[in-house]
């Protein structure tokens, strides 16, 4: 594939060059995912530097393990958030866990309570995207921004909801289903 | 709490918050295990992902800086196989290989056993590699009728490389703005784990032009600059920086 054809080129196609080693078919992928990667994990992790981190060490491993990548399993863009959100995931449970130790259970609470309107007020996703959130029922729409955005496991969902948890699992997988749904409809997840 | 031994109802229910990295380690290692062997409960967490990519995106631009740093580190990367160098995109000397040797003329095909052999980390047997046959299969038609109209330009370099008892033969044809093609004509496939490589052969360098994979059909190249031969070689699947193998054909532009 001749330089001037990557910007032309299907995700999958990129990752076929990255496959050979050309740097320029990383660098479109970069111009192309690197804005959502960044936004993502800085939504999670708040810090930039650490945001920033997390964006080199996805894009490193796209162009050393290239085969991770199965095209027949979604597209590139969700295969690079899917890591970026288990990365930063990682990063922030082992920051909680230290702070956690560090602050004692008396806090907990008040941390608690920050995120949830942390979580839910400040959502830094597009307005389509809002919107579609917005035809959720509360309770769904809750428990999937604590996950994905606050990343909180169902179990801690269900405890800064003062909900049972097999209602919050139900509620996420609905949820999903639902804004799958929606946005389709709306055109945005064609 | 969730023990290991979790009903198929269990895990479904479970599928959402998996895809969302809101289940606990216990819980994850149950549910991975599972998704090995159900395509079901597989396509249902996709599905997920997609959605979650979704809420995820967002129009704020990559950052800079970032890329930055992560070209640097690409320079300590395994040594580019292909055409990288050979267009860089920022400023950069070509990746050639210098060939320690006197005497040029008469020994090009020797110069590819010359050289140590080092593989690189890449298996062309893996998902890479259906990758790349998926989407050699939507672009054959489109490279090969390029290919033929390249070989029919009477401004083109026209190769025939051919091995020693000439059983093994393919053509090299190249425009002369680089763009170049590879049309083997009868290389047998090779077993598992073993691929084609193409090499251009300067009198100064080696330079590789690509991996062909282990049948390979017509490929596109490009490669600027004169070029004394042409080689393709049989390598450990994943290709080498350097070859220390005889070509399996090898073919002498006409000078």
């Amino acid at each position: 594939m001749p330089a001037d054809e990557i910007r032309d080129a299907s995700d999958p196609m990129l990752v076929v060059a990255i496959g050979r080693y050309r740097q320029e078919a990383l660098a479109e992928a970069y111009r192309r995912h690197a804005g959502a990667v960044f936004a993502l994990s800085r939504r999670l992790l708040i810090d930039r530097n650490l945001a920033e981190e997390v964006v080199q060490e996805v894009f490193l491993r796209l162009w050393h393990r290239p085969e991770k990548f199965d095209p027949d399993r979604g597209s590139l863009r969700s295969f690079l958030l899917a890591q970026t959100h288990g990365r930063s995931v990682d990063i922030l449970r082992s920051e909680v866990s230290r702070r956690r130790r560090e602050e004692r259970d008396a806090r907990e609470t008040a941390e608690a309570d920050y995120d949830i309107e942390h979580a839910v007020v400040d959502m830094a996703v597009a307005d389509d995207v809002r919107q579609a959130m917005a035809v959720l029922p509360v309770g769904e729409r809750a428990a999937i921004e604590l996950a994905y955005f606050g990343g909180h496991t169902y179990r801690e969902v269900a405890a800064l909801l003062d909900e049972p948890e097999g209602t919050v699992k139900s509620r996420i997988r609905s949820g999903l289903r639902r804004l799958r749904t929606v946005l389709v409809d709306t055109g945005i997840g064609a | 709490m969730m023990s290991t031994n979790f009903s198929h109802q269990d895990i479904v229910e479970l599928l959402g918050a998996f895809a969302l990295d809101a289940v606990d380690d216990d819980e994850r290692d149950v549910i991975e295990a599972h998704l090995a062997g159900c395509p079901r409960c597989r396509a249902e967490v996709e599905g997920h992902r997609e959605t979650a990519a979704l809420l995820a995106h967002s129009g704020e631009r990559a950052p800079e800086n970032v890329w930055d740093r992560i070209a640097e580190a690409l320079d300590e990367a395994p040594p580019a196989l292909d055409l990288t160098r050979l267009t860089p995109r920022r400023p950069a000397a070509p990746r050639t290989i210098p060939l320690r040797m006197a005497a040029v003329t008469m020994a090009v095909a020797a110069a590819v056993t010359l050289f140590l052999g080092v593989a690189l980390g890449r298996n062309d047997d893996g998902r890479l590699g259906r990758l790349e046959e998926q989407i050699t299969a939507l672009q054959k038609p489109a490279v090969a009728n390029a290919a033929y109209a390249a070989l029919a330009d009477p401004k083109a370099e026209h190769v025939e490389l051919a091995s020693v008892d000439g059983k093994g033969t393919a053509r090299v044809v190249r425009l002369p703005d680089g763009t170049g093609y590879l049309v083997p004509a009868n290389l047998p496939k090779l077993p598992a784990g073993r691929v084609y490589q193409l090499w251009a052969v300067r009198s100064d360098a080696k330079i590789s032009l690509g991996v062909l994979g282990a049948a390979p059909e017509v490929t596109a190249f490009r490669m600027n600059g004169p070029v004394a031969a042409y080689a393709v070689t049989d390598e450990a699947a994943g290709g080498v920086a350097q070859s220390q193998n005889q070509p399996v054909v090898v073919g002498y532009v006409k000078a």
